[in-house]
């Protein structure tokens, strides 16, 4: 089992107007308080240091662009800061988004010397990026799903083919790389990929043995999208397991019920991901402008977002955060009460690899202190015991590339 | 038997540029556009194709004393200027043509987005396809002396001693360079080749002779291979025993195998 | 007075081969051991965290691609940590190579986050590039001078100007520019330009009143370049000063000198810049592609490293660690002698900045501890009361953009 910690690092700050929403290219930059952001960035960051000292396996970042609900907008600078201040969590990307690099040798160089500086603990996972991401670097969309796969090629052949050697692909052209930077970690650093619910990514995914990591925390839609990736391992040859799946949630212990209720509802406040159960949609042409999705891909969405009987889109339902505790979308209460909610979900799912998403939304920062001590304390000891007795290797146990077991996991 | 050559060398306001312009002989007018070392001068294969035709060598915008105005950022744009050139200069189109190298890439370009312009085009180891076997050299990671090197099978050539296997003054060296100079914005990324020619090709109704020289050490005979497969009834002639640059390396045989092609 | 502290941070191996010299564009990156590279990225961070302690105003670090005589192929991620382990020192970039970024939307998020997570400590030079950096990246070498200034303007607006706004320029086009981070430093973080004997460079940099730090330590040289932007300040209405003037060179202190003089020659040795004097210079047409350089410049270059009297170049006459301790080009020696050399050059140049390059080559982290030591205790102090007395403002306290005075150097 692995265990990660993901804070979306939110801009916060009380006078946000509701209108606003997660702010994906609606609200102007002259509302970032440079003041205010240093104190969050290094909020952040202190809670990264103290997630690794009670015991996290992982610290994941991600990036979004001109979007205050994620103030990490090059996941690059917070990853390099981690591979020095930490001494054995793994630092988890989740991801670079590669479609929108015009020069993607700038993140083989970048990751490399970020893996080499961390003594080998970087996992760069890769994704392809919301619309917004390719609209503020004004990268063309409709060459979104190219782009991905051939810098994902072009990176793998630079960590892997000793320069000089020239790529003259169709979006990426190169006469002489042989970067004087190479990861540690061999044959290349562990690539991982979230998703939410394309069919596309899962396959692709699966093609090459890279852990999937489930964000949108829904268990039947994980349990679809996880058997994509069987179906697809099985066609490929090789048997898929849980170090090959990931499932992200969010979570909040306290001492008490009540405080966990009271506390945990911060978590649906302030400044929230678009993407999040209840949180205002980006505008459509935004969040998907023409080319970047499939025309099946849009179909799979439109079936899922459908209203249900009661007439509520699915997303709608779990809306209230009362809906996403009931539901396992949120797991909220005392460390008594939360092993057993997290145990279903590993029951229900068998992921090896496991995020808490913490400390997000409204959340100030003692309370996020608060639950990541009584996680390390108190949570994250039994998780494991009860990963052990259900058989659920993370992917530090056995090796998705081979399914062959690790060596305990480098502490 | 030795002949005087004989051609104007000239320097005319067209086109958007400040042009040099070489031309000899009589007849219906045969276009030449170099390849991205330039022309160094009135050649032996110019005089021989002057017996036949009317000859026009233009140095293109950046090469040899041409200006280089700065709205030239593609071998598209350039393709556009040549066919502005031959409208401007007054030539009877269509027109036959030979490129050479970028100057054959030049005229593909030119010969699918305008059928009626060319009667028939030669491409002689012509750049902006990628090869599906090897690399195109690459001009920028080496100097412009190993160019010419790489350019010629034979280093004993008349022209090639003449011309690059010397030590150069300080004005052909500045004229090399000025030639790189414009290379380097045409050239340099993709480098060499287009991503969309290849699938425009079948659209070329001019017929087309390429010629390779087998041992072309900058533009490998695989993409010859794939200029013919993509224009419809395209033939080649690859010449034994040469390198980039048939026009100077084997004059003789070349202007026989084109003239032939021309005349056929 | 602004001092800097600033290596290099070369690959150092017992058994690099002469003839690979600099290595760049020479040596495959098979040759790149991680493991050893962990050691020296973590072993010059501690270096710089130490010459932070001892007293320097200024960490510099800087950048090169396929060269292994600079480990730092992106500064950013160097800069990313320096903004979190340290506390006070500026953190100087010389700097972003503008021109060979296809997308400085990156540069202005990367450099306005660092600025913020550093509270206010980023420097964020700029510099050109030499054509090893943009044959590495595939950036076409004849926009290079189009393509710096468009970028710088283009940082410029987006730092100061509120978004969203559109930029389609020659270079770059973007249709959304509101990136949710802008720079701690208002109007924008001091930019400044380091040069070796660029005169476009030095007119450029005294037109926008930055800051200009001469890497290339030949004292006459120097202060004919000085004398460039005093001239072209005076063309602009405005009197440059110390502020406006940096000077970067070799230092080595110890004890006695003849230890000076045993350990400091390792600053010859290793794995050494190609523009260092005395060393192997790279390929012609790799280090200035056609167009690079306008032909001016290519001449005056020519002209600068023509043989002179007695036969040798200009830099080879600088060759030898001998020569170079001879005429100043490195300052090796007991603090005491240091510091009057130090004088020496103070009062030649009058530069309100001095950058220290000590610990590079194949000095090893033990000689460079010591002497940053030396450096701390003995030399800046003596240093700072020298620039009192010669009246000599660093930037910090003589504002280069208006020449009015600034409070004292934030501490």
């Amino acid at each position: 089992m692995f265990i990660g910690h993901f804070t979306e690092q939110p801009w916060q700050k009380e006078d946000w107007p509701a209108a606003w929403g997660s702010g994906v290219m609606e609200v102007s930059n002259s509302e970032y308080d440079p003041l205010r952001a240093s104190g969050l960035y290094n909020r952040y960051l202190d809670e990264k240091v103290y997630a690794e000292e009670m015991g996290f396996d992982g610290i994941m970042v991600n990036e979004h662009h001109s979007a205050p609900f994620c103030m990490n907008s090059v996941a690059n600078v917070t990853s390099s800061i981690l591979a020095r201040i930490t001494q054995k969590a793994k630092i988890l990307i989740l991801g670079n988004i590669l479609p929108i690099h015009d020069d993607p040798l700038w993140l083989a160089e970048q990751i490399a010397m970020i893996d080499v500086i961390s003594k080998g603990r970087l996992i760069p996972g890769v994704v392809r990026g919301g619309g917004s991401e390719s609209l503020t670097h004004n990268v063309p969309p409709h060459f979104n799903r190219e782009r991905f796969e051939e810098a994902h090629d072009f990176l793998v052949k630079t960590w892997t083919t000793p320069g000089p050697f020239r790529w003259e692909g169709k979006h990426f052209h190169y006469r002489y790389v042989n970067p004087w930077a190479v990861p540690l970690q061999k044959p290349y650093p562990p690539i991982w990929v979230p998703g939410t619910s394309s069919r596309e990514t899962v396959e692709w995914a699966a093609r090459h043995r890279y852990p999937y990591i489930m964000l949108a925390s829904q268990i039947d839609l994980t349990q679809q999208m996880y058997k994509i990736y069987y179906d697809t391992a099985r066609e490929e040859g090789y048997e898929a397991g849980p170090q090959h799946l990931g499932f992200m949630f969010f979570f909040h212990v306290e001492e008490t019920e009540k405080r966990a209720m009271e506390v945990g509802r911060t978590l649906t406040q302030g400044v929230r991901s678009p993407y999040d159960p209840g949180a205002q949609r980006p505008r459509p042409y935004i969040a998907g402008p023409p080319g970047i999705a499939t025309r099946s891909a849009r179909a799979l969405r439109r079936k899922m977002t459908a209203a249900d009987s009661s007439g509520r889109t699915r997303a709608g339902a779990r809306a209230t955060f009362e809906d996403q505790v009931a539901t396992h979308g949120m797991v909220v209460g005392t460390p008594d009460s939360v092993i057993p909610k997290v145990r279903y979900i590993m029951e229900q799912l068998r992921p090896g690899t496991i995020i808490f998403r913490t400390g997000d939304g409204a959340m100030d920062h003692e309370s996020q202190m608060r639950t990541l001590k009584l996680m390390g304390e108190e949570v994250m000891p039994k998780l494991r015991e009860i990963a052990d007795e259900l058989g659920l290797p993370g992917p530090y146990d056995i090796d998705p590339r081979t399914n062959e077991p690790l060596a305990a996991m480098a502490s | 038997m030795t002949t005087t050559p004989a051609f104007t060398e000239e320097t005319l306001d067209i086109a958007g540029t400040s042009l040099q312009l070489r031309r000899g002989g009589s007849g219906e007018p045969l276009l030449i556009l170099h390849g991205e070392l330039g022309v160094p001068d009135w050649l032996q294969a110019h005089e021989l194709l002057a017996k036949h035709y009317s000859v026009y060598v233009p140095s293109l915008p950046g090469f040899g004393t041409s200006s280089f105005p700065d709205w030239l950022m593609s071998v598209r744009d350039l393709s556009t200027w040549v066919s502005w050139f031959v409208r401007a200069h007054g030539l009877s189109t269509p027109l036959n043509v030979i490129g050479f190298s970028l100057g054959g890439w030049i005229a593909a370009e030119l010969a699918t987005a305008n059928s009626h312009i060319f009667s028939k085009m030669v491409l002689v180891g012509a750049g902006g396809i990628k090869p599906r076997e090897g690399e195109i050299w690459d001009y920028f990671l080496h100097s412009a002396k190993e160019a010419f090197q790489q350019s010629f099978h034979d280093h004993e050539s008349a022209e090639y001693l003449k011309y690059y296997g010397k030590d150069w003054t300080p004005d052909e060296a500045d004229q090399v360079e000025t030639n790189r100079e414009a290379a380097i914005r045409y050239l340099w990324r993709p480098y060499m080749h287009s991503i969309t020619l290849p699938d425009l090709l079948p659209a070329i109704a001019t017929p087309t002779l390429l010629v390779w020289g087998r041992q072309d050490g900058i533009v490998p005979i695989s993409s010859c291979e794939l200029y013919k497969e993509g224009i419809p009834g395209a033939r080649a002639a690859v010449l034994e025993e040469c390198g980039h640059m048939p026009e100077m390396e084997k004059p003789e045989e070349f202007t026989k195998t084109v003239l032939e092609f021309l005349g056929g | 007075m602004f001092i800097g502290h600033f290596t290099e941070e070369p690959w150092q191996v017992d058994n690099w081969p002469d003839e690979w010299g600099t290595g760049i564009h020479k040596v495959s990156n098979a040759e790149y051991d991680p493991k050893r590279a962990a050691n020296l990225y973590n072993r010059y961070l501690d270096e710089k965290i130490y010459a932070e302690e001892v007293g320097f105003d200024g960490l510099m670090v800087n950048e090169h691609h396929s060269a292994p005589f600079c480990m730092n192929g992106v500064a950013n991620v160097q800069a990313s940590i320096l903004a979190r382990i340290t506390s006070k020192v500026k953190i100087l970039l010389l700097g972003n190579i503008l021109p060979i970024h296809d997308d400085p939307l990156w540069l202005a998020e990367q450099l306005a986050m660092i600025d913020v997570i550093s509270r206010g400590r980023l420097i964020p030079g700029i510099v050109r590039g030499s054509g090893g950096e943009s044959i590495s990246h595939n950036i076409p070498p004849h926009y290079n001078r189009e393509r710096f200034e468009e970028a710088h303007d283009f940082l410029i607006k987006t730092w100061t100007t509120p978004g969203p706004f559109r930029w389609e320029s020659k270079h770059y086009q973007y249709r959304y520019v509101n990136p949710w981070a802008v720079p701690y430093q208002k109007p924008h973080p001091p930019i400044w330009v380091p040069g070796t004997s660029s005169r476009e460079t030095v007119e450029w940099c005294a037109r926008h009143r930055y800051p200009y730090v001469m890497l290339s330590t030949q004292l006459e040289l120097t202060r004919e370049m000085f004398k460039v932007y005093y001239e072209t300040a005076e063309e602009e209405g405005y009197a440059a000063g110390p502020q406006h003037m940096g000077y970067m060179f070799f230092v080595h202190v110890e004890e006695t000198k003849a230890r000076a003089m045993e350990v400091g020659r390792t600053l010859t040795q290793g794995v050494r810049s190609p523009f260092d004097p005395g060393v192997q210079r790279p390929i012609p047409w790799i280090m200035s592609p056609p167009g690079l350089n306008s032909r001016k410049a290519v001449a005056l270059r020519r002209q600068m490293t023509a043989p002179d009297a007695t036969g040798k170049t200009r830099a080879g006459a600088l060759a030898s660690f001998e020569d170079q301790v001879a005429t100043r080009g490195m300052i090796v020696g007991t603090p005491e002698q240091c510091v009057e050399d130090i004088r020496y050059i103070m009062e030649y140049l009058r530069p309100g900045i001095i950058i220290f390059r000590t610990g590079d080559g194949a000095m090893d982290h033990e000689s460079q501890m010591r002497t940053l030591k030396l450096m701390g205790e003995e030399v800046l102090p003596a240093m700072r009361e020298i620039a009192k007395e010669l009246d000599l403002p660093g930037p910090y306290e003589v504002d280069p953009a208006t020449n009015e005075a600034v409070e004292a150097l934030a501490s």
